[in-house]
């Protein structure tokens, strides 16, 4: 291989088509990617990225197009292909085995283990590679000890052992704290002062988009949209050319009266599924009309607690109040009945049924009111009329109220869930991860829509990853950490250092800060 | 894969209607009717005739096609006894055994009212509808057992509900046998004789009353599932568990009430046999006989996707080769098991064509 300079090209793209029953995921994409550039690909949810990226790695194959890397046409047939010919790949999800040490994970695949290995030197030179990046990360560990942060410096490291000279990146920032996304952010910079190509395909957080890459492709709906020099886009165009219309950042935090308590929650403790301890000692209160934000990392105990809210999680010590009764042992049916309502994280797995129609799916917050079922048997066609209702006010796009739940694309399927919850008018609402893998359109309705039942006068609990959702949106925030809370913090004037720190379990920096 | 220039792919297909489901029952049918016809050759029969004969006999002759229908009725039963735990996800494979309790109770209620000892001039308009809900409760308490472990300790269904089939027909064997209560006062091993006036009516050799009552319950069903909230909250979740226990859907009450009512279906299949079919009850063996047949309710549930309207044709088809199968091999001289075969063969071409219903082979020209 031939010396590379900054700016050649690398990898180039022609006409890359990728076909499925009923959609064109990619069509005709053309690209190319520059030596020692970070080329961010930017698109809303369902976009075509994954898509793209899988072709360029050789896990898909394109229907139609050819790609060309360092100027010679390939046909992969397999990733095994792109990784000899120097493409590395980041997936969303974590590939690593876990029972296994850094180091082995590091080595495993590499053309070298088959042969005789040579764990003394592979730990020197993974070391080096360490030092240039400035990792410390002990390459002994197993695997399942680690933060996420610090899996994806693994696969990153990996990638590059395997001499990576293109790093395809899917969605990498979006299971990260803060504090990791900003140590990404820096090692990406520093690659590219190797002539490294770097390319991450990001869903939101435009500001990271921004602040390091040189250059964006935008795809809406498999089609290159735009292609920019980061120079010369703002938010306001890459959000526009994403939705296609306008997108307004800025909330507007109604004013409203804090009223009485309505979740006091004292000294709750509960297991998780595999009966580790999930959260510890919590305790605090949500008051009517108050949105009371949880900021971390998913995993650190908001799922189970927000399940033993939901009553369908024991809680192993403590007890709950809604509006001042013990609803500690009540089951979740009862809890909807009196005006709890929760929208869960996995749209997909629970707070839907795929195969239910939109009207069957409302059905799941009415089958119990004795106004849509009279003696056991369905009123279907008031259902049907509230589905179509509320399909309207909540601007769901969808031809019919009898379409399949999994037909709907992830934001509209989110609405349907807000507005089946909403509209039961619960007095407490607990959102966990409500804007989760949404494209910013979406995104911003249902924050709106959270603030609108904040008005309303309902008690919020809001379980976010996106810092500056908790920070936009909360009047008092908890940054969890471990199963417990650790501190809460007045929403108008906390720090966003100050939470990002404490959600990665920095408590002496926090201090500081 | 790449032939000529052509390029062969499979397609999942994104969704399919109840009319290609229909569509491809009938040709997986056909072809099983097809492939079965080796057999007939094999053994020097024309198949066209094999077939004519055996159809002719299950649905055309005055002796089998009564006996087609009997078991049309029993098998269909059996399929609603498997329909609906299973529109909840859950397997219920204990047909036999909750039928074995279901006659038991049933003639536990001829029992009491004094049928064994006296050919009494009992009278049918009582006793006979006790009998029908003696035999539903018999077995829907048989169901009761799978149904609350499952719903309070998760216990596995399918090996629970097996068990139980072991225990019902032992304990039938006891009931009816070596000195059991329901053995008849003068033949050693045989059960008591039911009295000519508590036999449900039988005109033309169909058992009726039984007839008329799964044809009832296939609608009723049918509105359960489509209609009402139990069944919804039954859909629910057999769908998606996570998501229905979210929406408060108890795991312990549809675990229960599937079970329940899916016992309850299984025993009037035992008073539909047992009950109307003039001495089968007294034989101890019958009962594995006919216990075997409920099996067939797992096939039909399966192929009618859960649908008990669907059950009805493929409950009178099944009920056909069964009396017609066994009919002709008698008669042409097949080798034994020629209706298993069918059958085996049946199950086969089902479940390919159901592959080719959900994928469909696409050709296209390499450019
Ligand atoms: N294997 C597949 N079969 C059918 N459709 C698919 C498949 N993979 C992706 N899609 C569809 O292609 C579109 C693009 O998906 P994807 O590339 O994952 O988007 P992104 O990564 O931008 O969110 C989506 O509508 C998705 O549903
Ligand atoms: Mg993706």
């Amino acid at each position: 291989m031939t010396e590379i300079k900054h700016g050649d090209i690398v990898l180039q793209a022609r006409g890359i088509t990728k076909r499925y029953p009923g959609l064109v995921a990619n069509d005709h994409i053309d690209f190319e990617i520059r030596a020692g550039e970070i080329h961010a690909i930017l698109g809303e949810n369902g976009a075509g990225k994954t898509t793209l990226m899988s072709i360029l790695f050789g896990l898909t194959r394109p229907d139609e197009g050819e790609i060309f890397v360092f100027g010679k046409k390939v046909n992969f047939r397999s990733p095994l292909d792109a990784i000899d010919l120097g493409i590395g790949m980041v997936h969303q999800t974590r590939k690593l085995i876990s029972a296994h040490s850094v180091l082995e994970n590091i080595l495993l695949g590499h053309p070298r283990a088959g042969a005789i290995l040579d764990l003394k030197k592979t730990a020197e030179e993974v070391k080096a590679l360490c030092d240039v990046y400035g990792y410390k990360i002990d390459l002994n560990t197993k695997v399942w000890h680690l933060s996420e942060g610090e899996k994806q410096m693994v696969e990153i490291l990996k990638a590059l052992y395997r001499g990576a000279k293109i790093l395809i990146m899917d969605e990498p920032t979006s299971a990260l704290a803060p504090p990791e996304t900003k140590k990404l952010l820096e090692t990406i910079q520093l690659m590219t002062k190797n002539e490294l190509a770097i390319v991450p395909f990001i869903t939101h957080k435009l500001p990271i988009v921004l602040s390091v890459s040189q250059r964006v492709t935008v795809l809406r709906r498999g089609k290159i949209v735009a292609r920019l020099n980061t120079a010369d886009a703002t938010e306001q165009s890459l959000a526009m050319e994403m939705v296609g219309r306008e997108v307004i950042f800025n909330l507007e935090r109604p004013d409203v009266k804090i009223g009485k308590p309505v979740l006091q929650v004292e000294n709750v403790s509960a297991y998780d599924d595999k009966e580790y301890w999930a959260t510890r000692n919590i305790s605090f209160e949500v008051r009517e009309g108050e949105i009371f934000g949880i900021a971390g990392v998913s995993g650190n105990g908001q799922q189970p607690l927000a399940e033993v809210l939901a009553g369908l999680r024991k809680a192993s010590t403590g007890r709950v109040l809604f509006r001042g009764k013990d609803v500690t042992n009540l089951s979740s049916l009862e809890r909807w009945k009196r005006g709890i309502g929760y929208i869960p994280s996995e749209q997909r797995a629970v707070g839907s049924i795929g195969e239910f129609s939109l009207v069957e799916n409302l059905l799941m917050s009415y089958y119990y009111d004795d106004l849509f079922v009279k003696w056991g048997m369905i009123d279907a066609k008031k259902v049907r009329q509230l589905t179509q209702e509320l399909i309207e006010e909540y601007g769901v796009a969808t031809p019919s109220p009898d379409v399949k739940a999994r037909n709907l694309s992830g934001g509209n399927l989110q609405k349907m869930i807000l507005a089946r919850v909403f509209s039961r008018k619960p007095r407490l609402i607990i959102a966990n991860l409500p804007t989760q893998g949404l494209d910013v359109g979406a995104m911003e309705f249902v924050q709106n829509k959270l603030l609108e039942e904040k008005k309303a006068g309902a008690g919020i609990l809001l379980i976010s990853e996106d810092l500056d959702e908790v920070m936009a949106l909360s009047d008092r925030i908890a940054p969890m950490y471990e199963g417990e809370f650790m501190d809460i913090l007045p929403g108008g004037s906390a720090q966003r250092e100050t939470v990002g720190a404490l959600m990665a379990g920095h408590k002496e920096k926090a201090v500081g800060a | 894969m790449k032939l000529a220039g052509y390029t062969l792919k499979l397609e999942k297909k994104a969704s399919f209607t109840g009319l290609e489901a229909i569509v491809i029952s009938v040709v997986a049918i056909l072809v099983a009717l097809f492939l079965v016809g080796f057999i007939f050759l094999q053994a020097g029969v024309d198949p066209a005739k094999g077939y004519q004969a055996m159809f002719t006999y299950a649905f055309a002759n005055p002796f089998g096609a009564p006996l087609t229908i009997n078991r049309a009725v029993f098998i269909l039963l059996s399929t609603f006894a498997f329909i609906v735990p299973i529109r909840a996800g859950l397997w219920n494979i204990g047909m036999s055994g909750q039928l074995y309790f279901g006659a038991l109770t049933a003639f536990g209620v001829a029992y009491v009212f004094g049928a064994r000892t006296s050919g009494a001039n009992l009278s049918g308009a009582i006793v006979i509808p006790l009998m029908i809900v003696g035999g539903a409760i018999g077995g829907g308490l048989a169901g009761a057992i799978p149904g609350v472990l499952k719903g309070k300790f998760n216990t596995n269904e399918i090996v629970v509900t097996m068990m139980l089939n072991f225990i019902g027909y032992w304990v039938v064997a006891h009931m009816i046998k070596e000195g059991g209560p329901f053995m008849g006062s003068g033949g050693e091993g045989e059960g008591f004789k039911l009295p000519a006036s508590i036999q449900a009516p039988i005109v033309s050799g169909v058992s009726v009353l039984t007839l008329v009552i799964a044809l009832l319950l296939a609608v009723l069903l049918y509105v359960l599932f489509t209609r009402t909230r139990l069944g919804y909250q039954i859909r629910a979740f057999g769908l998606s568990p996570a998501a229905a226990r979210y929406a408060g859907i108890s795991p312990f009450q549809i675990a229960l009430i599937t079970f329940v009512i899916g016992g309850a279906l299984a025993g009037l299949a035992g008073y539909h046999y047992f009950g109307t079919t003039p001495n089968l009850n007294q034989i101890p063996k019958n009962y594995g006989d006919f216990g075997d047949m409920a099996f067939y309710g797992i096939i039909c549930g399966l192929i009618s996707q859960g649908n008990p309207l669907a059950a009805i044709p493929l409950a009178l088809l099944f009920g056909g080769l069964t009396s017609g199968g066994r009919y002709v091999q008698g008669k042409l001289h097949l080798s034994y098991g020629i209706d298993y075969a069918l059958l085996g063969v049946l199950m086969i071409t089902l479940v390919a064509f159901q592959f080719f219903f959900r994928y469909r082979v696409v050709f296209k020209k390499e450019s």
